[in-house]
């Protein structure tokens, strides 16, 4: 072995001391009558009832991780819950083929600017009783200063939520079918009704959490733009719908991390230069509205994880 | 020392798009020669991915047999989500899938067998080196097949598809049902290991 190869991971050259090692490890040819034997008891198998599909390959473990297709879920719905949290989601629904209105076009709606635009056109906004629109009917006009404009532009931002909450809630139902279908068709074990039920709770009181810690962080900052209106001041677009979006490229970095186990999220954090890890950290951060930590802070890694979990730091 | 004898590398038929398709229809229709063409095609591969995880020549004849015999029952599944002449039927690889359905029964067979041997097997990545009992057994093969067997299951599926059946990655990630870059990482530890295993015996030049 070379020095260069020992205590690495790269590739395993063909000629290699560890390769010519590894060589050594022949595999026995199949018996004869091997096909007689199998077609012998494919003949037995009772038609038409497929036998049992293989087991997880990872099993669950006591008291430690849940199914795997359960983490990834649950990681999507933590993932859609805290792009939601910057309310609005600034454009980033639409990048995942979301038919949901865009910050600018829910800005607008409530600003009354490119009026032709404001229709939301996801269905269940749409579907709100024209009644309610019309019962209180408040102008927006200029920019939002009065409580009465504020309580208009809560509302058409409600809307909005309750659309995407809608469409969030299918397209997880879609996604856990998807999967089940997937499982299914690569021979993996796929849940009975029963483990499905108790997925599908589990998912819901993600969901639940998740929304309303968005709630929280909705009225937290609705009070915030409440006082300013008080004081005479006018919202901004920002105060409604968020900071800017984050660099692309970060972004899907995180959205990469997100769908992966935790193990699998250590492994790739390992894997990950400083820079990159810094660049992460503090994209996290910024979208969170955090302020610089101390040197030990934790790192993104722990917004990432659906549930906090004693492992280890990825960094360390 | 004798030479080392070199591992099987057969690639199995090239399949036209949608070969497999029609496999599949045939395997549905409850056809023993089509059953009997996959084992012929794919039995070698499979068996040998399956001995080189397990290391039991009858346990592997067993997976290799237990995945036909899925394959055989799902057929009917198979070939209606496939039918011939669609856009799916060019996508179905049976060989791909049963490669999965084995590389599964292998590691679950080997944690199984963990779990009876009251965990003696390691499921991390074990630093200590290799026990010198086995290894320095001393030929060659006993020592490949040792420093393989004692890699932890996932590490040594990732080694046996992608070294020995010279899967690309993401062949191998999609057998092993994960992200391409955590099979990677997981690559990279399996090679670290295998690297650390084989200096701790001294073996290097």
């Amino acid at each position: 072995m070379s020095v260069n190869e020992q205590g690495t991971g790269g590739p395993i050259d063909r000629g290699s001391p560890l390769a010519r090692v590894l060589d050594g490890y022949a595999a026995p040819d199949l018996p004869a009558g091997f096909a007689d034997r199998v077609l012998a008891a494919a003949e037995t198998r009772p038609c038409g009832s497929a036998s049992p599909l293989p087991e997880l390959r990872r099993p669950a473990r006591v008291g430690m991780r849940g199914w795997r297709m359960g983490r990834r879920i649950a990681i999507g719905v933590a993932s859609f819950g805290v792009l939601a949290t910057a309310a609005a989601a600034t454009g980033l629904l639409q990048q995942i083929a979301l038919p949901l209105p865009s910050a600018q076009s829910v800005w607008a709606s409530i600003a009354g600017t490119a009026a032709a635009e404001t229709t939301p056109r996801v269905a269940a906004a749409a579907s709100v009783p024209a009644a309610e629109s019309t019962a209180l009917p408040v102008v927006i006009e200029g920019p939002i200063d009065t409580p009465e404009e504020l309580g208009e532009a809560f509302r058409r931002v409600e809307q909005v939520r309750a659309g995407r909450r809608e469409e969030r809630r299918a397209q997880i139902d879609q996604r856990i079918k998807n999967e089940i279908e997937r499982r299914r068709a690569a021979g993996l074990s796929v849940p009975t009704p029963e483990e499905e039920a108790r997925f599908r709770a589990r998912v819901e009181q993600e969901i639940a959490r998740r929304e309303q810690r968005a709630d929280q962080q909705v009225a937290a900052r609705r009070e915030a733009m409440q006082r300013k209106v008080e004081n005479g001041e006018a919202v901004t677009r920002e105060d409604l719908a968020g900071p800017p979006p984050v660099d692309p490229a970060l972004r899907e970095k995180v959205r990469e991390l997100r769908q992966m186990t935790p193990a699998e999220r250590r492994e790739v954090w390992r894997s990950l230069s400083v820079d990159e890890r810094r660049a992460l950290t503090e994209a996290v951060r910024a979208r969170r509205g955090l302020p610089a930590p101390p040197a030990s802070a934790a790192s993104p890694q722990s917004e990432l994880q659906p549930e906090p979990r004693p492992e280890p730091s990825p960094a360390g | 020392m004798t030479a080392a004898p070199q591992p099987e590398r057969i690639a199995p038929p090239l399949a036209q798009p949608g070969d497999d398709a029609a496999w599949a229809a045939r395997l549905a229709a409850r056809d023993p020669d089509a059953l009997r063409e996959m084992i012929a095609r794919h039995g070698r591969p499979l068996h040998r991915v399956a001995y080189r995880m397990t290391g039991d020549a009858h346990e592997a004849e067993d997976i290799v047999q237990e995945a036909m015999l899925r394959l055989w029952d799902h057929a009917p599944a198979i070939a209606a989500k496939h039918p011939t002449g669609s856009a799916a039927a060019a996508q179905l690889r049976l060989g791909g899938w049963l490669q999965r359905v084995v590389t599964n029964l292998a590691i679950d067979r080997l944690r199984r067998a963990r779990r009876l041997a009251g965990g003696e097997m390691p499921d991390d990545e074990d630093d200590a080196p290799l026990a010198d009992a086995l290894i320095e057994a001393g030929e060659r093969d006993n020592l490949a097949r040792a420093l393989v067997l004692a890699l932890p299951e996932r590490q040594r599926a990732a080694i046996v598809l992608t070294y020995y059946e010279e899967l690309p990655n993401a062949e191998a990630a999609e057998a092993m049902d994960m992200n391409i870059k955590a099979f990677e990482s997981l690559l990279h530890r399996a090679r670290a290991a295998l690297r650390q295993a084989l200096a701790a015996q001294g073996d290097a030049p």
